[in-house]
């Protein structure tokens, strides 16, 4: 990201101005702060479902704004706070992503792969049938993580993935992050959470008042 | 079955013990609707009269460009009355909308017209204005349902929208069943139209055709062509204004711009 400026509609001051950022391919950013502080709205910018006042978001060398936005989108992946299903089973939510054709040559995944994802994600008592949307909050997030790693994407964004989750469960999601961080895929992920993941490849940074510090 | 029996302007006042009925009703029960229904006959009596004049000119003119002007008139005043009812402000709907209403309702007016009831020339102002009158009054409320349908569902569903466009799914992919929603909304009225015509109630048009004297057979022959009509150039205007107004609410990035409310 360079010289990111953001403010939000109908406001004057701005979230932040003239930010720089770099994240390193395989890298793990964890981005911490006080609420309301911007930490969204960076993940946003960098999937352009927000777009900033001034500034580019690269990718590979890439400006994101040059790219066509599914395809953007089909590499890099946002995963936000409150997790979004649509009125159906469990598996249909799972295999959305495939249904859009920017991830037309991904391959799907079958059903043994899903039931033995579901196990890796504390989820043995759910149903690839049963409807996603009575699921509770904390079930759903997780099932909104599963579905966003599903294509593959080489970029992840995750807005808080374990705020409704119990201390097991949250283990469990940031070992997953870091066991997908270290398959070589790049994660900047805001969190709350002490128990971030650490691994060798982690930077975690704090925004405060519009500037990036490192801790 | 050709003589007209003409109202003479006496028996015209003797209507106005319907008006009179209304506003007893008002007054008896307390409705507080006496000065609309006072303000809604004077204007229902000065701008009928007023019409009446104005189409008595412009029949015996036979003007094309008055006959354009006068359809150009009324698709301006139907996308104000479609603004009256849409309360959206923040995409700018009203330039589609009145790009895809002018020219749907043109080629709607021209081909009924022309090609079906065979006018020559095919802007005959005494067939052409109250054609595109039916078709502009009619796919006007369509659009006005199907455009705040859109509006509403995206707001309403706007996390569900970028959850999909997240995942790779472009603004079409990401709206597609508001999209048809919103189309079905609009057109629902003119299909339940089709189905109720003949049994459940008498159209308008059909209606004054036979009190002004016109064989029934003959009549319901132009009825079928109006309800045909009229579900054509919904279908028509609806998709091409939603397909329009739907890439609005989306920016350059395919981000939604619709905020919650």
């Amino acid at each position: 990201m360079q010289g990111l400026s953001f403010s939000y509609p109908g406001s004057a001051a701005p979230v932040f101005e003239h930010l720089d950022l770099s994240l390193p391919e395989g890298g793990c950013m964890i981005i911490r702060g006080a609420s309301g502080c911007g930490k969204s709205t960076l993940l946003r910018l960098a999937c352009r479902l927000s777009s900033p006042a001034s500034g580019r978001v690269l990718i590979q060398g890439s400006d994101i704004s040059a790219m066509p936005p599914s395809q953007l989108r089909s590499r890099v992946c946002l995963v936000s706070q409150i997790p979004q299903m649509v009125d159906g089973s469990v598996k249909s939510n799972l295999l959305l992503p495939f249904t859009f054709a920017a991830n037309a040559g991904k391959q799907r995944p079958l059903d043994a792969g899903l039931m033995e994802m579901l196990m890796d994600f504390h989820l043995p008592d759910i149903s690839l049938e049963q409807s996603a949307v009575k699921l509770s909050v904390g079930q759903k997030q997780r099932l909104a993580l599963m579905r966003a790693l599903l294509p593959g994407p080489e970029l992840l964004l995750l807005d808080e993935p374990t705020s409704s989750l119990d201390r097991e469960s949250t283990t469990m999601v940031f070992s997953i992050i870091e066991r997908f961080n270290a398959e070589g895929k790049t994660i900047m992920l805001v969190t709350h959470d002490e128990e971030a993941p650490s691994g060798p490849r982690t930077k975690t940074l704090t925004l405060v008042n519009g500037k990036l510090i490192e801790t | 079955m050709n003589e007209i029996v003409s109202i003479p302007l006496t028996h015209l006042l003797l209507a106005l013990l319907f008006i009179v009925i209304a506003q007893a009703t008002s007054m008896v029960w307390h409705l507080g609707l006496g000065r609309d229904i006072t303000v809604g006959t004077i204007r229902t009596v000065s701008q009928l009269f007023l019409m009446g004049y104005a189409l008595t000119f412009i029949f015996r003119a036979k003007s094309l460009p008055l006959t354009l002007g006068i359809f150009l008139v009324m698709v301006v005043s139907a996308v104000f009355i479609v603004k009256g009812r849409v309360k959206e402000r923040e995409v700018p709907y009203l330039a589609p909308t009145f790009i895809t209403m002018l020219v749907s309702y043109f080629v709607t007016a021209v081909f009924v017209s022309y090609a079906i009831v065979g006018i020559t020339p095919w802007w005959e102002p005494r067939y052409f204005i109250p054609t595109a009158g039916m078709v502009i009054g009619n796919s006007m409320s369509a659009l006005a349902i199907s455009i705040e349908r859109l509006f509403s569902q995206m707001r309403q569903q706007r996390e569900l929208i970028e959850m999909k466009l997240t995942l790779g799914a472009d603004y079409r992919e990401a709206s597609g069943d508001i999209f048809i929603s919103a189309v079905k909304a609009g057109m629902i009225p003119s299909i339940n139209a089709m189905m109720g015509v003949g049994l459940v109630f008498l159209p308008g048009m059909m209606s004054g055709q036979i009190l002004a004297g016109s064989d029934p057979m003959e009549a319901i022959r132009y009825q079928i062509v109006v309800m045909f009509m009229l579900v054509g150039s919904t279908a028509m205007s609806a998709i091409i204004v939603m397909i329009a107004v739907r890439r609005r609410c989306f920016g350059s990035g395919e981000e939604l711009l619709l905020t919650s409310r």
